[in-house]
């Protein structure tokens, strides 16, 4: 018996080797509390797509943007909140529900003002509390793009969802929705066909069975642009839907384009709509005074027609049937029904959505291509909201600065550099402007303080002297007996890692320039399909010509070169083509053929060359702009003559990619840009996980690897500048790591960074700021198992395991974060009536090695870390030295007086008791009680506050400010100060003896006096109990 | 002995937690108090005495605080030897001292009240007899939080009062599918500066106090970064407290002659 016992004991503790199961952690089991985090910029803020009132209150307003979420103001648009994090972040409409405004919410997702860098969306939305969660409404998991949510106001379960659809594609999924159950089942009320939407749907306000429908028919392509079509047409239903009929009576004949619409909340006979026809001299703003029955044309003044397609909103004052604004380049209000209009007021430009207050005509809201705007004076004067940001990056690069700058284009707000981390944040002020219109590509020259920049088409390339102020125009441009040059509307550049002043471009053609743009040379044939059926983009638009060059195709869009070989370039085209050159440019391979799974001329958004290998590189493809949201990431070893697909299942449409970045350590280590957010794998793409830790799925357009910190930064198209601060831990994840208890990930050494100053707050009530990257060491370290029961506790102790100070743990599984800002503790002050400041103050630890100590339960972990000086220090070594000395002679010091007041306090707590209790002792404790109180008027303040009613400072004060001044200085210790230090301490040293010489004699009495009485003796600790912190 | 007694329950708990599928938010919150000590055992909790340490970034402050069963409380923290307190409630208003004088001053009614119709019912538990509170639950599915599957359970409280405005109440609680403990819960922040952020509070350290298992760690995120940190090394239920701690004192009368 006993030995069977043995024998089940010694399999128990047998290692477990029958089938050993890889760990495939994934998402936030793996990341743990490892976050990212947003430094915007806001101060020009991003597109809106739609802004929806409160019915009731006026303190709650809600922004539905173009690639940012949604955000509700809960401060009457003074400030916002994101409020849609873990969903979709391109949004179609937000609508509240009329009976339950304060918690019921729609939200259908994707944009529909559909210029060619649109997003997409993902379905309906609702939220039962106010937007603190969100469930799908299933039924429109293929909507793309939803533009109107109306609900009866006397029946809340009877919902209409108008679905534009799909933008590049044939779709089924589109037109108008009805539920009578609050959503549980639809059904497709007003379908057209395939390649019609519904624009827009709205509801008479006083008969909720009268809809009115604007149904456009509209196809983008990665080449051209159409809107309008025998199928786009203005409907309205009598009876909730179930008949719907064409009110087109005074319309021009002939095809229509977009149709704006919109009823006067005033007077449900009066209609207004906007229409894109046949005829440009009927184009704009109509009206109907009887609810649709026949119409009559008033205005086709440029801002009542530009683009149908991105600026088909009219809004009518609530109050006010003749007040009407209209978005647009500008946006124009009408105070006459619509006869004539003025532009509003100076604002960004490209209005979208235009909202009322529901009780002041005065104040309007707008949502524009820059942000969300207020007017106080009906329209006259906008200012900006300053915490929304959404910039939408199209790309971003970063420098070697430290901090380092990150570098980007904007969609319509130019190009841009700003710091990763400032004084108090990063700041809108931290933002410097470095081109105009539509910014893409910004690159730093490697060496030199130079910025290439260019805006839309390559129409301009900037090289910008950041020292100096100087800006040149450098752009390729067509030379004689050459071709003309084909530039996409984000045309590639690239700057040399071989040689610094090597610039490349590309148009059709890859060009090169040695001296920074001054002279170029066409290094390549045409590596496109070169394919003339997508070259008109001078018929692009449809009813309305729109010939912006965002069409613009068969062009280059991505170049990398080589870092291990300047002769090795590859090339991707916009219409499929992968290239690679190993000579420079001499001869070039198209590689096309060779791709697997990727359907053909599929848009090669990004091309990544390895440091890992010559023949390395990965390319991703986006198929977006035909209908196909399928992931696409191929990666090859032979330069391109094979090809691998690195696409797991864990990436699944619609979350098509747009940008990969590797890891310049772990070849297995990538990162991926995707529509719907950032993946990272960790074994080469076998598995991905999703990254969601303070990171919403938005789209990722372009990531890179900061080297120097091992930062991951990226260029969000609806977020901003996103960063994942030092992701080297994810380089040592294996399965041993993971199968350990706990494990601490390598560091290098920390420099304990000695920068101050000030920044000063202004402003920074209203106003976004980034979060800056910690200058704290930065403790990582794995957990198998989230830790919930028992005791944990990190300290950080010096080698001979004294302890520094106690840290509060991360407990998370996976991986945890802990910083450590090189402080120990703050030394125990005296007793006061108030505080003195310098008491605040930590110690900071000299540079060397320490011992990190985890204990979880009964189980203790180490891992040593190591801290250096920092090298822009103004002190020498023996001066640190020194200051450090010092600094513990009065943390000491101040420690001492702690304690003398603390002997002080407790006789004379006791003297008290005695005068109290004792009249035979009254008298010897009344003199030592008065002694003592004298002597601690002058150690401690004894009166006062801690503002203006304050008392002269003691001992105490002066000692704590003095030992503050010290330990807190990034320079050496003055004369003037070390004066100061024998001033104190001899003044110390003589209020001891002072302290001394009362218990000599006026506490030798009393305490004898307690003897004889047997009366207890003060409660006096002994120092070291005293000291415990 | 404690030890023992500890890893005992934490077997039971992984033993005896029934079937993760098909939950009602009832069933996780029972199985919260069942796998804790007990509904019994949390019931007879009436007072809490706790001292700990309150972190913010490198500063820390030692505090006690005292909890009654009734909604009274009060947070003593010793600032340089100084007694202060940062929060109390003494049944009907909220109070605190002012930093600068050190005095005790009532917070605006607004937010007595809110305290009163809330946290004021939430010791020990706010789950416990939650509908008597006026609370309701509902369950929200799984999610991974702090690394962890967990039970995603809502509780909506009393509404509150923001800026003269009523608003409705709610925490998300995680319960850690394992053990049925929370381990995180996240809520709105309605007012100040931060309105409209989220608040993440973290708990863990999960120890035996008195006859219940109690977090003894708080750990308060904004943005997923740790702003505040509570850790009580020492958690004394139905101890004797000295009840004149959470009436408001008065302002000391200034002597004669004294300036404003």
């Amino acid at each position: 018996m006993k030995k069977a016992i043995l024998f089940l004991g010694a399999l128990l503790v047998l290692p477990f080797t029958g089938s050993a199961q890889e760990i495939a952690l994934k998402g936030k089991e793996l990341f743990g509390d490892m976050n990212a985090r947003h430094i915007g910029p806001a101060l020009m803020s991003g597109r809106i797509n739609d802004l929806e009132m409160h019915p009731n209150n006026t303190r709650i307003i809600y922004a539905g943007t173009a690639g940012g979420g949604v955000w509700k103001s809960v401060d009457g648009g003074a400030t916002f909140s994101p409020i849609f994090d873990e969903h979709p972040q391109s949004i179609g409409v937000v609508t509240l529900d009329p009976k339950d405004p304060d918690n019921t919410i729609w939200v259908g997702t994707g944009e529909t003002w559909t210029r060619n860098s649109v997003s997409i969306g993902d379905g309906l939305f609702r939220s039962t509390d106010g937007g603190s969660t969100w469930n799908e409404i299933p039924g429109f998991e293929n909507s793309e793009r939803i533009a109107s949510v109306v609900i009866n106001p006397n029946n809340t379960n009877e919902v209409y969802v108008g679905v534009l659809g799909a933008l590049w594609s044939d779709s089924e999924d589109r037109g108008v929705y009805k539920t009578t159950d609050g959503g549980k089942t639809w059904n497709k009320i007003l379908y057209i066909g395939p390649s019609t939407g519904a624009a827009d749907v709205i509801m008479d306000p006083n008969n909720p069975n009268t809809l009115y429908a604007s149904m456009w028919e509209f196809r983008r392509s990665g080449w051209g642009f159409a809107s309008g079509g025998p199928t786009s047409a203005l409907y309205k239903s009598t009876d909730g839907g179930a008949n719907w009929n064409k009110i087109h009576n005074g319309f021009p004949p002939g095809d229509l384009g977009r149709i704006a619409v919109a009823v006067a909340p005033s007077d449900n006979n009066i209609l207004y709509a906007v229409l894109e026809t046949e005829d440009k001299a009927k184009n704009g703003l109509w009206k109907s005074t009887n609810s649709g029955q026949s119409w009559e044309h008033l205005n086709n003044d440029f801002g009542l027609v530009v683009r149908p397609f991105y600026f088909s909103r009219i809004t009518v004052d609530p109050r006010d049937p003749n007040v009407i604004v209209k978005g647009g380049l500008n946006g124009s209000i009408s105070r006459d029904g619509g006869k004539t209009f003025k532009d509003l007021g100076n604002m960004h430009s490209d209005i979208h959505d235009v909202t009322f207050h529901i009780k002041d005509s005065d104040i309007m809201y707008s949502g524009t291509d820059g942000g969300v705007y207020r007017s106080w004076n009906g329209g006259t004067t906008f200012e900006i909201v300053e915490n929304l940001p959404l910039s939408q990056f199209y790309h971003i690069s970063v420098d070697d600065a430290e901090p380092y700058n990150v570098y980007g284009g904007l969609q319509d707000n130019g190009s841009w550099y700003g710091p990763s981390s400032s004084p108090g944040g990063v700041n809108a002020r931290d933002w410097n402007s470095v081109g105009f219109g539509d910014g893409f590509r910004v690159l730093k020259h490697p060496t030199k303080n130079i910025i290439y920049s260019e805006m839309q088409g390559a129409q301009n390339v900037w090289r910008y002297d950041a020292d100096r102020h100087k800006t040149k125009t450098i752009q390729p441009l067509q030379q004689k007996g050459k071709a003309k040059l084909r530039w996409n509307w984000n045309a590639p550049m690239a700057v040399s890692h071989h040689a610094p002043d090597r610039f490349y471009m590309g148009s059709q053609f890859v060009h090169k320039s040695n001296d920074m743009g001054d002279s170029w040379e066409i290094i390549s044939p045409d590596l496109t399909t070169n394919d003339p059926s997508k070259q008109n983009q001078q018929d692009s638009g449809g009813l309305s010509m729109d010939n912006s060059g965002a069409e613009n195709h068969t062009t280059i869009f991505t170049i990398a070169e080589s870092p291990l070989d300047e002769n090795i370039l590859w090339v991707g085209t916009d219409d499929g083509n992968v290239q690679v050159t190993k000579d420079g440019g001499k001869t070039w391979d198209n590689v096309t053929a060779n791709l697997t799974g990727i359907p053909a001329n599929t848009w090669v958004y990004h091309i990544e060359a390895s440091v890992h290998g010559k023949g390395i590189a990965y390319a991703v493809f986006d198929g977006h702009t035909s209908g196909d949201f399928t992931p696409y990431a191929l990666k090859t070893t032979d330069y391109g003559k094979t090809w691998t697909n690195i696409i797991s299942e864990d990436v699944q449409a619609p979350a098509f990619v747009r940008n990969i970045q590797e890891d310049y350590e772990n070849e297995n280590l990538l990162f991926l840009g995707t529509e719907m957010g950032l993946y990272v794998t960790i074994n080469g793409g076998k598995n991905w996980s999703q990254f969601t830790n303070n990171m919403p799925p938005v789209a990722v357009h372009f990531v890179d690897l900061q080297k120097q910190t091992n930062d991951v930064v990226m260029g969000t198209h609806g977020r901003g500048v996103i960063i994942i601060d030092d992701i080297s831990p994810l380089r040592e994840l294996s399965q041993e790591v993971l199968s350990k208890d706990v494990h601490f990930f390598t560091n290098e050494t920390f420099t304990m960074k000695e920068s101050s100053g000030f920044s000063g707050s202004f402003g920074a009530e209203t106003q976004f700021v980034g979060r800056n990257k910690t200058t704290a060491a930065r403790i990582i370290y794995y957990l198998k198992k989230r830790h919930t029961f028992g005791k944990m506790a990190l300290e950080i102790q010096d080698m001979d395991g004294n302890r520094i100070i106690t840290i509060p743990p991360g407990k998370s599984k996976g991986i945890n974060v802990v910083t450590w800002g090189f402080f120990g503790e703050r030394p125990k002050m005296a007793e006061g009536k108030t505080f003195a400041a310098g008491g605040f103050t930590s110690t900071r630890v000299p540079a060397g090695k320490y011992k990190v100590v985890l204990t979880k339960g009964k189980k203790t972990y180490e891992h040593i870390i190591e801290t250096k000086y920092d090298d822009t220090s103004l002190t020498t070594l023996a001066e640190r030295k020194e200051q450090e000395k010092y600094t513990m002679d009065m943390y000491n010091m101040v420690e001492d007086l702690a304690y003398t007041v603390h002997q002080l306090t407790e006789t004379q707590k006791t003297a008290q008791m005695v005068m109290e209790k004792h009249p035979k002792g009254k008298k010897t404790a009344q003199k030592l009680y008065d002694a003592l109180e004298s002597l601690r008027g002058d150690l401690v303040i004894t009166s006062g506050d801690n503002y203006v009613a304050s008392a002269e400072p003691e001992l105490r004060e002066r000692m704590g400010t003095l030992y503050s001044n010290i330990a807190s200085s990034y320079d050496r210790v003055t004369q003037d100060r070390k004066n100061n230090y024998v001033l104190i301490s001899e003044e110390y040293t003589a209020e001891k003896a002072r302290f001394q010489k009362i218990m000599e004699k006026e506490g030798k009495k009393f305490m004898s006096f307690l003897e004889k009485n047997d009366i207890p003796k003060p409660a006096i600790k002994s120092k070291e109990d005293f000291l415990v912190k | 002995m404690k030890t023992l007694k500890l890893l005992f329950v934490l077997c039971a708990l992984v033993a005896f937690t029934p079937n993760t599928q098909a939950q009602t938010a009832e069933e996780i919150v029972d199985n919260f108090f069942e796998n804790t000590g007990g509904m019994d055992a949390w019931k007879k909790i009436k007072s809490m005495k706790a001292t700990g340490t309150a972190s913010f970034g490198p500063q820390k402050f030692p505090f006690i605080m005292y909890t009654m069963v009734d909604g009274r409380m009060a947070a003593e923290v010793d600032l340089q030897g100084s007694k202060f307190i940062p929060q109390a409630f003494d049944g009907e208003k909220q109070w605190a001292m002012n930093f600068q004088t050190m005095e005790a001053e009532a917070a605006d009614s607004e937010a007595s009240q809110n305290y009163k119709a809330n946290e004021a019912k939430d010791f020990p538990d706010p789950f416990l007899d939650y509908k008597s509170k006026g609370y309701t639950i509902s369950y929200e599915g799984k999610e991974t939080i702090e690394g962890t599957e967990a039970f995603k359970v809502k509780l909506t409280k009393n509404p509150i009062m923001v800026d003269g405005k009523e608003e409705a109440h709610s925490v998300m609680y995680y319960f850690d599918t394992e053990n049925y403990v929370p381990i995180v819960s996240e809520e709105k922040i309605t007012s100040g500066p931060q309105k409209g952020m989220v608040q993440q509070t973290l708990y863990s350290e999960y120890l035996e106090a008195g006859d219940i298992f109690y977090p003894y760690t708080f750990d308060v995120k904004m943005g997923g970064q740790v702003v505040q940190s509570i850790n009580m090394t020492e958690v004394e239920f139905n101890a004797d407290i000295d009840e004149s701690i959470f009436v408001m004192p008065e302002k000391a009368t200034p002597a004669e002659g004294t300036k404003n």
